[in-house]
């Protein structure tokens, strides 16, 4: 059978070269430890971090939920259309709406943050442009029902001029 | 008297996995050894199972597409690509060039980012750890600017059929041009640090011989089936979007060992730096979106679209029947297909050379499983 590439037989001088090349390996590849030695560092501490080196995630970047609230009217911008409880792939969100044509309004809006999938897909789906994800990335918590997000949460968010 | 001491040896089936560092996920290997040589391996898969097509059945077209991150995670990117061009081509949409460039732009990146971390994790099997970090750090400039376009870090949810979530951020050719000019530089630091290392090389050289006839019967692709004398790379024998217009060379190494399959992968990292360099340099101005509809139905047919991903042929295939969700999605897993071929790089090799060969072919579990 042909076989490409065999490895080293265990003679004698074999394994002398084994040990010298192996041997100067050791310091070429140290030698490129100690270039790094003197890199920048790339790590941070977390979470007790540097106050010098505050780490924040690009602009953009899909972190918690917010409702966005109109600057101008006070209210939130939502008009419970419910596009984005319709889109949503894991079926995280539940609108209850209440009111007619302008009036129309969410009653309680719910997203389970523990099942959502950060897709963003709401975001990109509504009219009304009145959801979005906020660099917040700290979710983390020991109670799977402090993660479902309500209006009062959500409300918390972000205020927006219309336009 | 002479007394006749004969040893009475046997076989022995021992059980690696699936809790097994070096396993890269959760893989059950089940050996037949004798003595320190492997006699037979018998792969168990199936742990990570997430009937990812099954989910697709369910779901619409636009709604799968942040599902296709999650299986090969290493390789987000690539399945977006490999998804959206499946539905485009059901569609009979074809991306605007930007788009295009960007798409590709995208894969490659990831095509790197993913090398890295098989250069990392294969450094850590066999014993040598700092690889690991260094690779990781240089992965991170890449997630970043992965973070700048997406949003996010893994799984990216990037593409949308008919075009993209958004264009490039203004600052982002230059990030992507500062990492092309100090990375080749870094991969020269592994080729001494690992590649060309003694120790490294006698792991590596001789070891999980495949042969290219085994290698086409098995399905293998990509890298490993490239460090086996066999040149074939998707990029150029479909040449898929800009790829026609852009210069690199596919390196083949005739080895066949788990050597060849390790420097097809260095070089295809300095190929894909050459890519992305020409690729900023070329990137068309103009719109990224096509107009697609709201509600994507395609006419009933089928089609199949495949990529060139890190770890070989990715395919999806995929069945309309008219409405908006598809009939049947099918999955070509390059990593599953390579994954068959273990048993036969296996064979006769020392129960340590194992774990190196199972690096060099570069599998994700997810992605084998799906
Ligand atoms: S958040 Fe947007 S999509 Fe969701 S119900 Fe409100 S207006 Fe409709
Ligand atoms: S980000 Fe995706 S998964 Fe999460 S609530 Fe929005 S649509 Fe649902």
């Amino acid at each position: 059978m042909t076989r490409g590439r065999q490895r080293l037989e265990p003679t004698f001088a074999n394994l002398l070269l084994i040990v010298l090349e192996g041997a100067w390996s050791i310091v070429v590849g140290l030698s490129v430890t100690f270039i790094n030695f003197w890199r920048k560092k790339v790590t941070d501490r977390y979470p007790h971090r540097d106050p010098n080196r505050n780490w924040q995630p690009r602009p953009g970047y899909r972190g918690d939920f917010a409702l966005i609230t109109d600057k101008e009217t006070g209210k939130l911008r939502c008009i419970a259309c419910q596009q984005c409880q319709k889109i949503c792939p894991d079926q995280c969100i539940l609108v209850v709406p209440e009111g007619k044509g302008k009036e129309r309004h969410p009653t309680e809006f719910y997203i389970d943050a523990g099942l959502c999938m950060y897709c963003w897909l709401c975001v990109e789906v509504c009219p009304a442009d009145a959801i979005t994800m906020t660099p917040d990335y700290e979710t983390a918590t020991d109670n799977p029902r402090k993660l479902i997000r309500d209006l009062d949460y959500l409300r918390g968010g972000v205020v927006k001029a219309s336009g | 008297m002479t007394t006749e001491t004969r040893t009475r040896t046997e076989e022995l089936t021992i059980n690696m996995g699936p809790q097994h560092p070096s396993t890269h996920g959760v893989l059950r290997l089940v050996l037949t050894v004798d003595g320190e040589r492997v006699v037979e391996v018998v792969p168990h898969i199936g742990y990570l199972h997430s009937s990812m097509e099954k989910i697709a059945e369910h779901l619409t077209y636009q709604q799968y597409l942040p599902y296709a991150d999650r299986y090969d995670y290493l390789n987000a990117m690539g399945n977006e690509l490999a998804y959206v061009m499946a539905v485009e081509k059901l569609l009979g949409i074809q991306p605007t060039p930007r788009c295009q460039y960007i798409r590709v732009m995208m894969a490659e990146m990831n095509r790197i980012a993913s090398h890295l971390v098989y250069f990392g994790t294969l450094g850590n099997d066999v014993g040598a750890i700092s690889v690991f970090l260094y690779c990781f750090r240089e992965r991170e400039a890449l997630l970043d600017l992965f973070e700048a376009v997406s949003g996010q870090r893994m799984l990216y949810h990037y593409f949308r059929i008919g075009g993209l979530r958004n264009d490039l951020p203004d600052d982002f050719c230059d990030g992507l041009a500062q990492f092309l000019d100090y990375f080749p530089s870094r991969i020269d630091e592994y080729d001494r640090l690992l590649t060309k290392n003694r120790i490294f090389r006698s792991r590596m050289e001789g070891v999980g011989y495949l042969s290219p006839e085994d290698a086409l019967s098995f399905g293998v692709t990509g890298p490993c089936v490239r460090g086996s004398g066999v040149d074939y790379d998707i990029r150029r024998a479909d040449a898929y979007y800009i790829y026609p217009q852009l210069e690199f060379d596919v390196p083949v190494f005739a080895e066949g060992d788990a050597m060849a399959r390790h420097l097809v992968r260095q070089e295809e990292m300095r190929q894909s730096v050459r890519i992305l360099q020409q690729c900023v340099e070329k990137l068309p101005r103009g719109e990224v979106n096509v107009k697609v509809p709201r509600r994507i139905k395609p006419d009933p047919g089928e089609t199949y679209a495949r990529v060139e991903s890190p770890r070989g042929e990715l395919g999806c295939y995929l069945i309309s029947d008219g409405t908006e969700k598809p009939y049947r999605l099918h999955w070509r897993a390059p990593s599953f297909h390579n994954m068959q071929a273990y048993p036969v790089m296996c064979k006769d090799a020392w129960i340590a050379d194992m774990v190196a060969i199972l690096g060099s072919i570069d599998i994700v579990l997810a992605d084998i499983d799906r």
